[in-house]
């Protein structure tokens, strides 16, 4: 499994100095956004990973991307060690890392048309020798993700939400990547155009062997479209396994409330299901509880979860599961 | 005295803008019967919103409003004043929005909030008021009501907030409230929480409920009728059955299969409602979903088809020619998109 793996991360972290100041007097305190997250992707799947506000999700994707400097452990990319890796060496992965972004309004610059945006790192990655070519090539991904000919000239502004997001994909598309992350990708459309782009998403995945790590709060679109799902709360993975495992045979009681939590669109069965309602809120990252995280709100917590921060057990089958009380 | 505690009848309100003039809801009809859970849900820009914000008159002054009857309680709300109305905000009507960080005011505490409406509406002395707030407080799950009063909104969570923006809005026992995507703003299982503890409250206080979202997951799971609105304009009505399991508009149809269900196992397809919702500034003749939909006849685009029963005294209403036998008679057959 490791051996196909194109993308591992190792016990990756990323934490933030936060300044405060209180009556003339600063400190810097830690923010642990990311904690020793584990886990790999397979070359062609979908990993998503979930989690509520907070939880470090999107954090991960962009520490992978190097968009962050990690605070520690080490994210492998098909074999190479790109954690530590200079800008120049990295130039090569940018191409075959790229990334979608939630919100289609601000992600794509106001003063470019889509020719521009679409146009630019084809050039800068010499992916096209001259602009004849850049041309055509831009069209061809325009068509691609369901857009016109006469759309090629236009401003973001002109644009909906849906084709916006169209635009992002095009422009992660024009790189031929091998690896994408999607960080919720469909979270600011309509639910009529969320099932455009997911389904978009998909196709290429058929067609060119696409790789991602979707990163989402919808468990019900992640159910979808994933091989392979991680819950983070609060900073830490705290289960991941395959799809279907993981909906099917969850062992860890905070993913068991998450996903009892979901509404779902079937009145009969909203009514007859048992919910799992948690209490609280989501403590502070500032101010994490000692052991596991989850402890505070969990129904199944022991006195060692106060103590130890558990770790994340193969249970079988590449199911991991970071629980000193896990359900039976 | 009818049933019904909300009645709107062919509201349309439009907002002049500097490009001219934008239909945000054409003509809609409406009830809402005492003590149920109304569901109203569209997508972004569908006249959810601005339908109650009409009612309440809480728009802005670009607004015009114009119904042919809108009445409360039994009670015509297009001949009540401004100053009765805003008599009536807060009392008989509960609010609830979004964003729970906007709707409360960053500068006064949240006792001093909740106590407003007490002592306005009430006539509450400051003492009655406080003990009525701690009350509500404790009511909406808020631990240790009277060290909270005393704190200010940045205080408090997300989740915590919107408890509290609930026991404003129930503090005078309405007998409406109405919510504007209450939990969107919120994680999952917070979305929980509030939503249980608006069911709770709804049978406590026997208070119509009015909840507008665009998730189908929260209608399933909350409410026993529903309205789905598009393009300013009701598209199906009737009880939450008929909609999820009977849907008879092609736009509910699609809305349904365009959602991924955490519950299901096999990898279906998605199927995506095709193109985008209509621009409301130059809205289209007919039904406002002829553009997307897969079954669109000549008659679709040419005129505006009447929300009828699809049984009658089943309740259960949609707003499309495919159910009018006239459609077929005037030799109009289906015509490809």
């Amino acid at each position: 499994m490791t051996d196909k793996a194109i993308l591992k991360t190792e016990n990756l972290r990323m934490f933030f100095d936060i300044r405060t100041t209180a009556l003339g007097k600063g400190s810097v305190r830690q923010l642990k956004a990311v904690n020793d997250v584990s886990f790999s992707i397979e070359k062609g799947r979908t990993f998503g990973l979930v989690g509520e506000s907070g939880c470090g999700k999107t954090t991960v994707g962009r520490a992978i991307l190097k968009l962050y400097r990690a605070t520690g452990g080490r994210v492998i990319y098909d074999g190479t060690d790109i954690t530590d890796m200079s800008e120049r060496d990295f130039f090569p992965y940018r191409r075959k890392m790229q990334m979608i972004f939630q919100d289609p309004y601000t992600s794509l610059d106001p003063r470019q048309p889509v020719s521009e945006i679409i146009g630019a790192p084809l050039t800068l990655h010499r992916l096209v020798s001259n602009n004849a070519e850049r041309a055509d090539r831009v069209r061809e991904l325009i068509h691609m993700v369901g857009l016109k000919d006469d759309h090629i000239n236009r401003y973001p502004h002109e644009f909906s939400g849906g084709q916006r997001q169209r635009i992002g994909i095009a422009r992660a598309l024009a790189m031929m990547p091998e690896f994408i992350v999607c960080d919720e990708p469909i979270s600011a459309l309509d639910v009529s155009i969320q099932a455009q782009i997911i389904n978009i998403l998909e196709e290429f995945q058929e067609r060119f062997g696409f790789t991602y790590l979707f990163i989402s709060h919808d468990l019900s679109v992640v159910r979808h479209i994933s091989h392979d799902v991680g819950v983070m709360y609060l900073g830490s993975l705290v289960e991941a396994a395959a799809v279907n495992e993981l909906y099917g045979n969850m062992k860890h009681p905070y993913t068991q409330s998450l996903l009892s939590a979901v509404p779902i669109a079937d009145p009969a069965a909203a009514r007859g299901r048992k919910r799992i309602i948690l209490e609280g809120d989501v403590p502070s990252p500032l101010d994490p509880p000692s052991g596991c995280p989850f402890r505070t709100r969990c129904r199944n917590a022991l006195p060692v979860c106060a103590q130890e921060h558990p770790n994340l057990t193969d249970i079988g089958g590449g199911h991991v599961v970071a629980c000193h009380n896990m359900l039976v | 005295m009818s049933g019904h505690i909300l009645e709107i009848q062919n509201l349309r309100t439009d907002f002049s803008i500097a490009g001219g003039i934008v239909r945000a809801v054409r003509g809609i009809d409406l009830f809402v019967d005492r003590g149920e859970f109304l569901g109203v849900v569209g997508e972004s820009g569908c006249g959810k919103s601005v339908t109650m914000l009409s009612v309440m008159r809480l728009l802005s002054e670009n607004a015009t409003v114009r119904a042919d009857r809108l009445a409360f309680d039994g009670r015509d709300l297009l001949r009540l004043d401004h100053k009765k109305m805003r008599r009536m905000l807060g009392d008989e009507i509960g609010m609830i929005f979004q964003d729970p960080m906007t709707s409360l005011d960053p500068l006064y505490t949240i006792g001093n909030q909740i106590m407003e409406p007490l002592k306005i509406h009430r006539k509450m002395s400051g003492h009655e008021a406080r003990k009525r707030a701690v009350e509500m407080l404790d009511l909406v799950g808020i631990p240790s009501p009277e060290q909270r009063l005393k704190q200010y909104p940045h205080e408090f969570s997300g989740g915590m907030r919107q408890r509290v923006m609930i026991a404003i809005a129930m503090s005078c026992n309405p007998k409406l409230l109405i919510a504007d995507e209450p939990t969107t703003a919120l994680d999952v299982t917070i979305q929980a929480q509030i939503l249980e503890l608006m069911k709770d409250m709804q049978e406590k206080f026997s208070a119509a409920t009015l909840l507008i979202t665009h998730d189908l997951g929260v209608i399933a799971s909350t409410c026993s009728r529903v309205v789905v609105m598009y393009g300013g304009l009701i598209m199906e009505s009737g009880d939450v059955e008929d909609i999820f399991y009977r849907p008879a508009h092609p736009y509910t149809i699609g809305l349904l299969s365009s959602i991924s269900d955490a519950a299901d196992t096999g990898k279906k397809k998605l199927s995506p409602i095709p193109g985008s919702p209509p621009d409301l500034m130059n809205p289209p003749r007919g039904c406002p979903f002829t553009a997307r939909c897969d079954f669109a006849m000549r008659i679709c685009a040419a005129s505006r088809p009447a929300l009828a029963e699809t049984v009658p005294g089943s309740g259960h209403g949609v707003a499309c020619w495919l159910r009018d036998t006239r459609a077929k008679l005037d030799g109009t057959g289906v015509t490809a998109r």
